[in-house]
């Protein structure tokens, strides 16, 4: 019996332990896939930083403070970084020669950072600077450019969500803006670095800037005053040219173009009224020969503002097309003429490239006989305000052509 | 020994019963007292034989019994737990003390609600579980709803501490309208709301006379409903429990301290039953119970929709989509390319790189605040409940009985409920008679404050900063996003930086000013973008019942009855869709069943009952059973059963949006004009997930219908020291009534799989076309060991057959495929037996849990309930000593409740009849 109970109280200690210690589940728990560890490898800042060729650019990145942004492997960016060739370009040029080419690399990085203030290095590296991965692959190949945000928010007051954009892209080779990329691909842990031939520096004006200040752009700016009268001030040409949300080409004939087209214009209009083609075309020179002609209220009738914005419209593209990006085979695409007139077949552009830049590119209007030419700049890569193509502003490109384009 | 006793008895009697011979008061007194502990037992009844004069004892023992007979007489004296017995007086000049013998009571019970006639338990032609008030004294258990849980077959779903849902047969529910309980015969489920109140409004601990389970589609006699068992609980006549009862029970919970800081339990009952005459008694009782109840803690994500869904990885620091299952006004969920789309507008610079963001929706859900947060644990009941006796005759009595109750507790039905000063009476009038019945009772539901936990605090953040608007949650939050996307950030961090930037001034838990905004937007109605659901719905119910028996000479036995029931929906528009006033749903039944013993061995049961509700078509669902007697304490039964039941008052008119941004609505034909779900393309949910649209095409909706086969055997072996209960079955749904989500075109315009959350979505109740196979079986044995120790132990399984394969079906099958219950008992041992204990194992496999709320798997879960009590007889008092879960072990019963811990409690009782 003793034995029974023995038995008994055993199993029951037993079944007593086998209960304190066996306790409930929990519910199903998960783990969470999307709690990964950061990747492995140098981070963009180590990257650089290990690079003997872009110390300059990395003296400059640390000059702008960059470091603990980039080398942050829970973001991503891509960086377009010049080596220390364009860098040493730059620099020369930006000291007015003071230091020369063949310095050694420590006097460039002195100037840098003696030189080269924080908000221009901020600016520079900023812009260089996309918040996604962006390998050469992905840059797409389309035209006119898909513009991409940087970092660089000029004015954080405004808004905060305010970037000036860059404009990668890999038709007819592999360009940032009009930069042409000198390698592609670097990988590192957080992004991609692709280097350019030069330093791409942020855009500081608007298009209105240079229409406004350009001495041989003044028929266009008379002309967009002109088909501005009338209008509210948020829904003018001039309004959008210094918007900086824009993102705008602008083909800009230049005054010898207008005086061309005009004087033939008037003159046909006079001659339709009866005046004897010698003195039209008299009347019409005098009439053309400076831009006040869009203020002269004789011809009010003939240059309307709303014919005159038909005109100056048709010179604008609603997104950014450099010359490097034009086909190589004449393309129509639409300008902003297309807004009141959808199926206009818009302008035509071509370009003839050279080794590796665009050594001639036309744009064709509708009424024109020949595509105008577009004035290439002496020299590659001349930025605003000396140069005639591919200057690049806050809201966009302009182009300065030989010819008013005619859309009928 | 047993010619022995008699004549001892004799003996004993005639040496202390004085009766003078000559005496001209008809009137017999004495008391009868436990043979082992002289204590006066109560509510024995005492009759005299061929007469039908009879009484019970009082609370100290005594009684007093009137004749008109010629001494001497045979007085029958009886009672649940002891020996009968028969005592001759012939001379009442002396009290007369009876020695009352604790007998072997297994299997010996006598059972009504099978049949509606008395039958022994053993006999009972369908399966049934009976629990007198003894075993509730004994059980260890802190309530005697949670006896419930230790019977056979039973599942029990745990809303809260005091809201708790019994059901066999698999689909337990928090809400669960295949399970019918009765209480005094009066069904307690709110009429609006749906779920039986058992545990909130009803008996109070100490007028529970008797709880009676039938499992299954047992019986035509409680009308339609109750397709997957009956839970029959009858309160304690005051003609015959007498007296001043009550009992204090403190005890403590929370112990460990995981959830909450331990914190006391207080339930304290009190009950006082005065027979005025023999003609009328009356009786009152109350309990209140305060406590801090267990809280919703599971903070999963749940992907999906409502019972589609599914917890899944995934935490608001991961998952910007993240909806966490106790964590409400997440539910929010906003695709983040709408406010992205917006900023591509304005700035079209940054259109392009915003592109590359739209590819596929962003989900994001508005941030939520834990159940903790907003539920207040304080759970206070209270219950009243009274009723007056009167006997018009020997064999008639009036009953005049009312229960009423209130108080705060948590509800899990298609969200998680705060049933906040929830008020509901039932108030009866009844006439019995031995031969008929009838019945009256209106049941009155006031849901008070009670609000949706997940509407609350959906509204509650739109209240606070609403989602739309420029400046809205989502424009704040996109422009952050983007913000920190354009920087560089990755798709989370940015999302991280968006919700801080978007939740920027966000009432913080228990701030004074998320108090003051919490309170407004729970009291306002849902329909007026609050969380506050306003209910007062009524039920009227008459009901009759005749045995025709006698009056056909005992031919066979033959009951007839009926019932008529008007529910009268009331909820102002907020449960319903009763705006324009209130709604009323009539339904009636009558039913016959005839019993015949066909030979010595065999009875036969045949009955059927026809119903119809205005909104359906009638229906008759004919049983039939059969008992085969093996022996005097074995019989085989058998029995074929169709049930049948209406859609509930929600299944027919809810008019709900609840949390999920799913609309609940009723599958009667008035919802699919009102949204125009033949007009206005609507999908089924499933079919859009499948990238395959369906157009939703609705049918009649049909009432449910189960058949059912059973076969069961019961016996007493070994000399009645084991009681053996088999059972297994097979049951049929036809009809079955599941709910399925539909999206509906926000624009009219056909709509894609990628515009499921940019739909209106609906949850209709619509029938399977599919018929629904259930099977189980169990097992129950009980064995009486020597000096009072018995030893108990249950098996029971159930399981779906053949799940229908139609998209979008869900079953609601909740159910453990092993349910294993094991108790050791002794009522009676040590010194004079006033010792006592009761343990109780429990254990039930994981299963897969399916509800509106939400769904996953429940792990398996073992629980140990145990008591230890002492009596002090002459103090006519019991201590007990005892735990729910004494080991604390947390455990779950369905997804989104709360988790269950240990309750220890120690409790006085006196009077405890």
């Amino acid at each position: 019996m003793f034995r029974l109970i023995n038995l008994a109280t055993f199993s029951l200690l037993i079944f007593t332990s086998f209960l304190i210690f066996s306790c409930n589940k929990n519910v199903q728990q998960f783990s969470d896939p999307a709690l990964s560890t950061p990747p492995a490898g140098l981070a963009l800042g180590e990257t650089i930083a290990a690079r003997q060729t872009d110390s300059l650019y990395y003296r400059l990145m640390i000059k702008a403070g960059i470091l603990p942004i980039i080398n942050n492997k829970a973001a991503t960016f891509t960086m377009f970084v010049p080596d220390n060739t364009a860098m040493k370009l730059f620099i020369n040029a930006i000291s007015g020669g003071a230091v020369p080419l063949a310095a050694p690399d420590a006097v460039f990085a002195g100037f840098i950072t003696a030189n080269i203030p924080v908000a221009a290095a901020v600016g520079i590296v900023n812009y260089n600077i996309s918040g996604q991965a962006l390998p050469s692959a992905n840059i797409p190949a389309t035209f006119p450019n898909l513009q991409y945000p940087t970092i660089l928010n000029p004015a954080p007051t405004l808004s905060a969500l305010l970037r000036l954009t860059t404009f990668p892209s890999t038709r007819n080779g592999a360009w940032l803006n009009n930069v042409p990329f000198t390698s592609v691909d670097l990988m590192a842990a957080n992004g991609v670095i692709h280097h350019t031939a030069i330093v791409v520096v942020p855009p500081q004006r608007y298009l209105w800037d240079r229409i406004n200040t350009d001495t041989t752009l003044t028929y266009l700016k008379a002309a967009i005053n002109r088909a501005d009268s009338g209008t509210a001030a948020p829904g003018t040409l001039q309004g959008a040219l210094l918007n900086i949300g824009a993102n705008l080409t602008v083909f800009a004939p230049t005054d010898a173009a207008f005086k061309t087209t005009l004087t033939g214009a008037i003159a046909k209009a006079l001659i339709g009224m009866g005046v004897p083609p010698p003195t039209a075309v008299a009347q019409a020179t005098f009439l053309a020969s400076s831009p006040a002609v869009f203020n002269n209220p004789a011809l009010f009738s003939v240059l309307t503002a709303q014919t005159v914005k038909g005109i100056i419209v048709y010179h604008i593209f609603g997104n950014r097309a450099f010359t490097n990006n034009f086909p190589t085979i004449t393309t129509f695409y639409p300008t902003l003429l297309n807004g009141a007139i959808p199926t206009h077949p818009g302008v035509g552009l071509t370009a003839v490239f050279g080794v590796p830049f665009v050594s001639s590119a036309t744009v064709k209007g509708v009424g024109n006989a020949t595509a105008a030419n577009i004035i290439i700049n002496n020299s590659p890569l001349t930025p605003d305000p000396s140069g005639t193509s591919d200057q690049h502003y806050l809201n966009g490109v302009l182009h300065k052509i030989d010819q008013v384009l005619l859309p009928q | 020994m047993k010619k022995y006793l008699t004549f001892l008895s004799f003996f004993l009697l005639t040496n202390i019963v004085s009766i003078s011979a000559f005496c001209q008061i008809n009137l017999i007194s004495g008391k009868v007292v436990d043979g082992t502990t002289q204590q006066g037992i109560s509510a024995v009844s005492v009759t005299i034989k061929s007469a039908s004069a009879g009484t019970f004892t009082d609370e100290r023992g005594n009684f007093k019994i009137a004749y008109t007979q010629s001494l001497p007489v045979t007085l029958v004296i009886s009672s649940v737990g002891y020996q009968s017995q028969e005592i001759i007086i012939a001379n009442i000049a002396a009290p007369i003390i009876i020695n009352f013998k604790p007998a072997n009571s297994l299997g010996q019970e006598v059972v009504v609600s099978a049949t509606k006639v008395a039958t022994r338990i053993l006999e009972s032609p369908v399966s049934i579980e009976r629990v007198n008030a003894a075993a509730i004294r004994n059980a260890p258990a802190v309530s005697y709803y949670d006896v419930v849980s230790n019977l056979k077959g039973v599942d029990v779903v745990t809303s809260s501490l005091t809201f708790k849902t019994p059901t066999t047969r698999g689909f337990a529910s928090s809400g669960n309208t295949r399970f019918t309980q009765l209480v005094d015969g009066m069904d307690n489920q709110a009429p609006g709301l749906n779920f039986s109140v058992g545990g909130v409004i009803g008996l109070t601990q100490l007028d529970v006379d008797n709880l009676e389970l039938l499992p299954g589609a047992s019986s035509a006699l409680y009308g339609p409903g109750g397709m997957n068992g009956t839970l029959i609980i009858t309160s304690k006549n005051p003609f015959k429990y007498q007296g001043l009862s009550f009992e204090v029970k403190e005890g403590l919970m929370h112990t460990d301290g995981s959830e909450h800081t331990p914190s006391p339990y207080h339930n304290w009952s009190i009950r006082w039953a005065k027979k005025v005459s023999e003609k009328f008694a009356f009786k009152i009782s109350t309990e209140l119970v305060q406590a801090q109840d267990w809280i919703g803690i599971d903070y999963r994500n749940y992907k999906g929709l409502a019972v589609s869904g599914n917890p899944s990885f995934g935490t608001r620091a991961s998952d910007p989509n993240y909806n966490g299952i106790n964590v409400y006004g997440d539910e929010t969920h906003i695709d983040l390319r709408l406010g992205l789309r917006g900023i591509a507008s304005a700035a079209p610079f940054l259109a392009p790189y915003i592109n590359t963001l739209l590819a596929s929706p962003l989900n994001i859900t508005r941030t939520g605040y834990k159940e903790r947060d907003i539920l207040n644990p304080n759970t206070v009941n209270f219950k009243l409940a009274g009723a007056m006796h009167y006997k018009i005759t020997p064999r008639t009595e009036a009953i005049l009985e009312a229960f009423w109750g209130t108080g705060n507790t948590v509800y899990t039905g298609s969200d998680r409920y705060s049933l906040k000063n929830l008020k509901i009476g039932q108030y009866k009038f009844e006439l019995n008679n031995k031969n008929w019945l009838l019945r009256a009772y209106t049941t009155q539901e006031d849901a008070g404050e009670s609000f949706n936990a997940s509407a609350t605090m959906a509204f509650f953040n739109e209240a606070w900063k609403p989602s739309g608007g420029s400046n809205g949650w989502v424009a704040q939050y996109s422009q952050a996003f983007l913000n920190a996307k354009l920087n560089g950030a990755s798709d989370m961090d940015a999302h991280t930086t968006g919700r801080t930037v978007a939740d920027v001034g966000r009432p913080a838990e228990g701030s004074a000013a998320f108090k003051t905004l919490f309170n407004t937007v729970r009291s306002i109605p849902i329909y007026k973008n609050g969380g506050l659901f306003i209910d007062k719905t009524s039920l009227y119910n008459v009901e009759g019942q005749y045995n025709l028996t006698s009056a056909i000479n005992n031919i066979a036995e033959v009951l007839v009855g009926g019932n008529y029931k008007r529910y009268v929906l009331n909820s102002e528009g907020t449960l319903f869709a009763d705006s324009d006033g209130k709604i009323g749903i009539n339904e009636y039944g009558g039913y016959v069943q005839v019993a015949k013993q066909v030979f010595d061995r065999l009875k036969l049961t045949v009955s059927g009952r026809y119903d119809k509700n205005q909104n359906f078509k009638g229906r008759f669902t004919p049983r039939a059973t059969a008992v085969f007697k093996l022996s005097d304490n074995s019989n085989l039964r058998f029995s074929y059963q169709t049930a049948y039941r209406f859609p509930s008052t929600q299944q027919q008119w809810i008019d709900l949006q609840v949390g999920g941004g799913i609309r609940l609505v009723g599958g009667i034909p008035y919802f699919n004009t009102k949204y125009n779900f033949a007009t206005t393309p609507t999908y089924t949910y499933e079919s859009l997930q499948a990238g395959t649209p369906q157009l939703y095409n609705a049918k009649e909706f049909k009432p449910e219908t189960v058949k059912s086969f059973e076969a069961g055997y019961k016996g007493l072996l070994f000399n009645g020291k084991l009681l053996v209960d088999l059972y297994g079955y097979f049951g049929q749904y036809n009809d079955f009534i599941y709910r399925k989500v539909l999206v509906q075109s926000k624009t009219g315009s056909p709509i894609q799989q990628s515009d499921t959350t940019n739909g209106n979505a609906f949850s209709v109740p619509v029938n399977s076309v599919e018929k629904v196979k259930t099977f189980g079986y169990g097992i129950g044995l009980d064995y009486n060991l020597v000096k009072n120790y018995t030893i108990g132990f249950n098996f029971s399984s159930d399981e779906l057959k053949d799940v229908p394969t139609t998209p979008g079906f869900f079953s609601y099958f909740n159910a453990p495929k092993v349910r294993i219950n094991v108790s050791l008992a002794n009522n009676g041992f040590g010194y004079k037996k006033l010792l006592g204990f009761n343990i109780v194992y429990k254990y039930q496999d994981s299963f897969y849990y399916q509800g509106d709320f939400a769904s996953g798997y429940v792990p398996s879960a073992q629980t140990l309930d145990a008591q230890f009590s002492i009596k002090f007889p002459k103090a006519n008092s019991i201590v007990k000593f005892g735990a729910n879960n004494l080991l604390n072990q947390y455990y779950i019963n369905a997804i989104g409740n709360s988790r269950v811990g240990g309750l220890y409690y120690i409790s006085f009782g006196y009077n405890l009849n």
